[in-house]
């Protein structure tokens, strides 16, 4: 899993039924200290945990469709956490 | 697997619940000697790791499930365990 900061939303109309009724953010990597680390991804947010601006952590490739509750998502990255606090 | 150091520690109120009830760190890659690489990991403690601790950290798709016995596990790093000592020759 990695840390994120999420800065924006992606809106879409036509999705797969799959990732119906689910926001898709878009996410910018960073490490613990707030440094940038990697490309903005775009991220499936299935348990609605995060908002625009939320430090998140957030799980890629396989795993990422085990955080929707039917276990089977056309993703490769979803939030899992909402970060309070980082020590 | 990796090794890795224990930085520091994720607290979150809200979250999927397949965290509920785990410790969540912030681990960063190392070389044998300790020497850092590359970026940091959030892995999940299956083994009470502590901060500072050197760890090996893994994991696959779906280990988590069996390993927390819950259906739905959205977790990929976990702490597999801490490492003593390393005994290495440089190649």
């Amino acid at each position: 899993m990695k840390i994120g900061i999420v800065f924006g939303v992606v809106w879409a109309t036509r999705k797969v039924k799959e990732i119906d009724g689910c926001r898709m953010y878009l996410v910018q990597p960073v490490s613990s200290d707030d440094r940038i680390v990697d490309e903005p991804l775009v991220v499936a947010d299935p348990k609605r945990i995060a908002a625009p601006g939320d430090k998140v952590v957030y799980v890629t490739s396989t795993d990422a469709s085990q955080a929707f509750d039917s276990g089977f998502a056309p993703v490769n990255a979803s939030i899992v956490e909402l970060v309070d606090v980082i020590a | 697997m990796f090794l890795a150091k224990v930085k520091k520690r994720v607290v979150s109120t809200i979250k999927h619940e397949a965290y509920d009830g785990k410790i969540v760190y912030v681990v960063q890659p190392v070389m044998p000697d300790g020497t850092e690489y590359g970026n940091e990991w959030v892995a999940v403690d299956y083994i009470g790791a502590g901060i500072n601790d050197i760890v090996v950290c893994g994991g696959a798709p779906g280990v988590a499930k069996s390993v927390f016995k819950i259906d739905l596990a959205p977790i990929r790093t976990l702490i597999i365990a801490v490492v003593d000592k390393i005994d290495y020759k440089d190649y």
